[in-house]
Parts: C-alpha cells; structure tokens; sequence
C-alpha cells in the first residue's frame, strides 16, 4: 500500500508546523522521518494517520484520497511513543480492542478473536501475559503490545511515533531489530519518526531528514552518509557523530 | 458542609506535602498552638452542631420519630427532595461530562469564558440561583406570558425546583472532572480512534472507565448538594407543606411552627444522608487518588528520554 503526501501544510496558529510536504512512499517500503525536536516530522505522521488534519494538501492510500477521512476510517495502524495502552484493560483485551469495535457486518467471532490475539501474543513473544493488565509490563513490553494492538486490526500501513523513545538503549537495540525482521517478513509499508539517526540508518529503506517542517533531504542511508546533503542535514548528522 | 468545596484541590494534590514536613517544621509551641486552634474550630462549629441535631432528634424519644416520618407532608418533602435530585443529578452528570470534555478536548473561542461560567453557581448566592428564573419563567417573567398561555408552570413547582437545584449543583462534577482528564490526556482514545472505534465506543469503552472514580466522585458531592440546597429551591417554591417543600424547606417550616423535635428529625435524616455521602466520597477519594497518581506515573516515565546511544 503506497502513501502520497500531496504539498501538505499545516499552522498550530502563527506558528508553520509543515510547510508544503511532498512525498511518495511505496508499497512495502520502511521509511524513516528523521529530524530535531519541533521539526514537525510527528505532526506529518499524525496528519497522515487522521489525528491532525491539514490546512492545504492531500494524502492518498494507494490512490484512494483519505484526507478528509477521519482516523477510524483510514485503517491505518499508530503505535505511540508512550504505548497509550488501554490501562483498564488485560493485554488480550488491549490487542482484541479493534477487532472488538469493528462493525457488525465485519467484525469477526469470539474464537476467531480468541485465535487471532493468541497468535499475535506469540509473535510478540509474549504468550504469557494475556490476563496481566499494562501497569504489570516493562517498558519493552508494553511497547510490543502496542505494535500487537495496531496489527491486530490488519492496518494497509503501519505508523510509529518515536517507537523506542521511551526505552533504555539495550531493549531499544533488541526491538529495533525485531521490527526490522518483522518489516522483512511482512513488508508492510512503514513509516517511523526518530530523532535518533542511528536507528533511522540501521531500520529504514530510506530516510527522510526534517527540519522547520520542510524536507530536507530524502535518500537510502547510503546516500544520505555519503554527506550530500544540505547546511542543514550536514550539522545536524555531525552533531551526532 | 465545608468539606465538599474541595474539589479545587483534586484528592491526592495535597499529599506531596506530607513528605516536606520535617524540614520546614516549626517550633512545637507553634504547631502544638495551630493544631490545638483547628481542633478547637472543627469540635465548636462542625461537630457539636452535628451532635445537637442527632441529640435534638432523639430527646424526645422514638416516639416523635415515628410520628414525625409517617406525618404525610413530612414524607411528602422527603419524597420532593428524592425526586428533585433524581433528576437534578443525572442531568448534571450528563452536562458536567459535556463540559470537561469540551474544555479539555477542544481549544475554541470562549474556552475560557466557558471554564469560568462553570464556577459562576459557587460564586453568586443561591438565592439568585433561584431569582433568575422567576425572572425568566414566572408570571411577569420574560416566558411567563408565553407559558400561562400554554398552561404551563415553572415557578412554584417541581420543574422551577429542578432547575434551581440544577443550577447550583452544576460546578460539581464537571469540576470534579476536568483536572483528571487534564492529567490523563487523550492518547488512550487517540489509540482507539486508529483502531477504528467511533465516538460513542470510544466514550463507553475508554473514556467513562478511564474517568469512573473521579465521575462518582463528583455525583457524590452534586447529590449531597442537591439534596441540601435550600436557598435556590425556597425562591422557586411556593413553600406549600405537602405540595412543594423538600426536606430543607420543611425543615423551616417546622421549626416556624415550634414543632422542634420535628425539625430535628428530619434535619437528622438529611444529616446522614449527608454523612454516608462524606463516607462514599472519602472511599472514592482514595481510588481517584491512586488513579490519578498511576496516570501522572505512566506520562513522566515516557517522557524521560534516554541519553543518545552515540
């Protein structure tokens, strides 16, 4: 499933959060939005998962125009930075949560949620903690939950936000390298915000660098270590080096 | 009724404050003095009246009890009351619900205005609570032509009472609302907008099981309210015995009439309707307070982020 970004713009009232974005993003790509803080790369995700809606612009889902959709219409799976489990919820019922709320015509029966979830438990390696509630998980934990949740639901494109933001480095490494196994398996196209160029390099087909809501540069990691880049993408990567 | 004006302070905001006791700690003189003052305060006007109308209602033996709650007009208040905050709460539990979602959700023009409005019924009089709307629905009011026309009675009956008592019970769970869901954000349903859920679903299934104990919270103190509120209701009500007086009304009356055993054993039933409140509101403010604690728990470990891996 592609994603076009059609000169999206979108103000937080005089203030230009994403100025004129335009992008394609191809079926079963992994893309990275790598950029500072207040760069405006998680205001372009959630403009394109619904959460936020554009001032000018469009985006379409493999040509199917969804921007003025609402979020629950778009199918396409979130995974915060911050979990946002369900905390009064079982971890079973977290990740059953959309199949739940599906509408009637569509949503599937008790067994074959039953199946579902169960095989989702297992290929987050957490076939145990069905029963437990998100206050009894760690941090890594909970974060395989969340990806659980929005796969259960067979989103047409997976959205992250700072998905390892909140970890320490050893786990981030860990899942880092499970999502990359797991986009290989599935290549499900995949957009992930980082401001950690690290994980961009080693996850992402390719990486497109923000700053003041504007692209900066878009390449394979190769191209973009290669030190093409602008002022901009040059200090910002050797900051980091 | 000082106790249910607290709400300013969500339950739990205070309790940081245990820990720096022992180093801004006073001399013992001063302490031993201020503690020895609030006690002295609390025993001399909130518990001994509470103990003279227990005492008041029983001097003169059960037998004026059971006399004073089978008096028909007597039931007939405490039937009012019952009816009034049957309606009053739910409809303020409706309303309060609208209103911190509205102000917590959404930025809008008149935002602000709307936060304050919401105080307007702790700040104004209830006695004006209850003139506004004879200015507005009773005979020479601003609908009364309109509503003597079409035979219909607001002032003097159950549906100005309603309203009155709606009036100045509105603050209460809206108030009772808006800091929790301040702290618990809208990530929660944000997750389960992706995930498809509509608006109701996201409203029966996160949200009311998300904000429960601060909303039971909140109806509890509307509810102690509706039930005790005098000022407001006494303007709209005709104060007919047997026909338009809650318990607080009747209360009056009673006492009026020199019927003071009466007067004491009514007072004492709204007292402890009014004291199994405070118990159902201590017991929430411990759950509210745990929860509200978790949530702050969950938004500070996620925003720490870990020092750069190069």
């Amino acid at each position: 499933m592609s994603i076009e970004i059609q000169s999206v713009s979108k103000s937080f009232g005089a203030f230009p959060a994403v100025s004129d974005v335009s992008l394609r993003i191809e079926t079963g790509e992994m893309v990275a939005f790598l950029g500072p803080s207040g760069s405006g790369k998680t205001t372009l995700l959630r403009i394109i998962a619904g959460l936020e809606f554009a001032d000018a612009g469009e985006i379409h889902f493999h040509g199917d125009n969804v921007t003025g959709k609402s979020a629950n219409e778009r199918k396409a799976g979130f995974v915060f930075q911050s979990y946002a489990l369900f905390n009064h919820m079982t971890i079973f019922e977290n990740i059953a949560f959309g199949l739940r709320v599906a509408p009637r015509s569509r949503r599937l029966s008790g067994e074959k949620i039953q199946e579902r979830v169960t095989s989702l438990l297992e290929t987050i390696q957490l076939p145990d903690l069905a029963n437990r509630f998100p206050s009894q998980l760690s941090g890594g934990q909970r974060q395989r939950v969340a990806f659980a949740r929005a796969l259960a639901v067979e989103p047409r494109v997976l959205l992250l936000d700072e998905p390892f933001g909140a970890l320490d480095a050893k786990v981030r490494r860990e899942l880092r390298r499970w999502l990359a196994e797991f986009h290989e398996k599935t290549h499900l196209t995949s957009l992930f915000v980082t401001h950690d160029q690290e994980e961009a390099f080693e996850v992402a087909d390719r990486v497109v660098i923000i700053d003041k809501g504007m692209i900066q540069q878009i390449g394979t990691p190769e191209e973009i270590k290669s030190g093409a880049g602008n002022t901009f993408v040059r200090d910002f990567l050797a900051l980091h080096i | 009724m000082a106790s249910f004006i607290d709400f300013r302070n969500p339950p739990g905001s205070d309790r940081r404050a245990d820990n720096a006791v022992r180093a801004t700690a006073e001399p013992r003189w001063v302490r031993r003095t201020l503690i020895g003052i609030v006690l002295g305060f609390f025993a001399l006007f909130l518990f001994l009246p509470l103990a003279v109308v227990f005492q008041g209602a029983l001097a003169k033996g059960s037998g004026v009890l059971i006399q004073a709650f089978t008096d028909h007009d007597i039931l007939h208040s405490v039937q009012m009351t019952l009816v009034v905050a049957l309606i009053a709460v739910p409809a303020n539990t409706a309303f309060g619900i609208a209103a911190a979602w509205a102000v917590t959700r959404y930025r809008f023009t008149g935002r602000a205005l709307l936060m304050a409005l919401i105080d307007l019924p702790l700040w104004v009089s209830p006695v004006i609570g209850g003139l506004i709307y004879v200015l507005l629905y009773g005979r020479r009011g601003y609908f009364g032509p309109w509503l003597s026309a079409h035979d219909i009675r607001i002032i003097f009956a159950l549906p100005g009472m309603v309203m009155a008592t709606t009036f100045v019970t509105f603050p209460f769970v809206a108030r009772s609302l808006i800091p929790l869901m301040q702290a618990q954000g809208v990530e929660e349903e944000e997750a389960a907008l992706t995930l498809g859920a509509g608006g109701f679903q996201i409203l029966r299934r996160i949200t009311l099981p998300k904000i429960r104990w601060g909303l039971f919270y909140g109806v509890i103190l509307c509810n102690a309210r509706a039930m005790g509120e005098f000022g407001a209701v006494s303007v709209v009500s005709a104060k007919i015995s047997g026909k338009t007086n809650t318990m607080p009304l009747e209360i009056e009356r009673l006492y009026n009439d020199y019927l003071f055993p009466q007067a004491f054993a009514v007072a004492a039933a709204l007292a402890l309707l009014a004291l199994l409140t405070l118990v159902l509101k201590t017991l929430t403010e411990f759950e509210n307070a745990r929860q509200l604690e978790a949530s702050r728990r969950v938004t500070l470990e996620t925003t720490i982020e870990p020092p750069s891996a190069a």
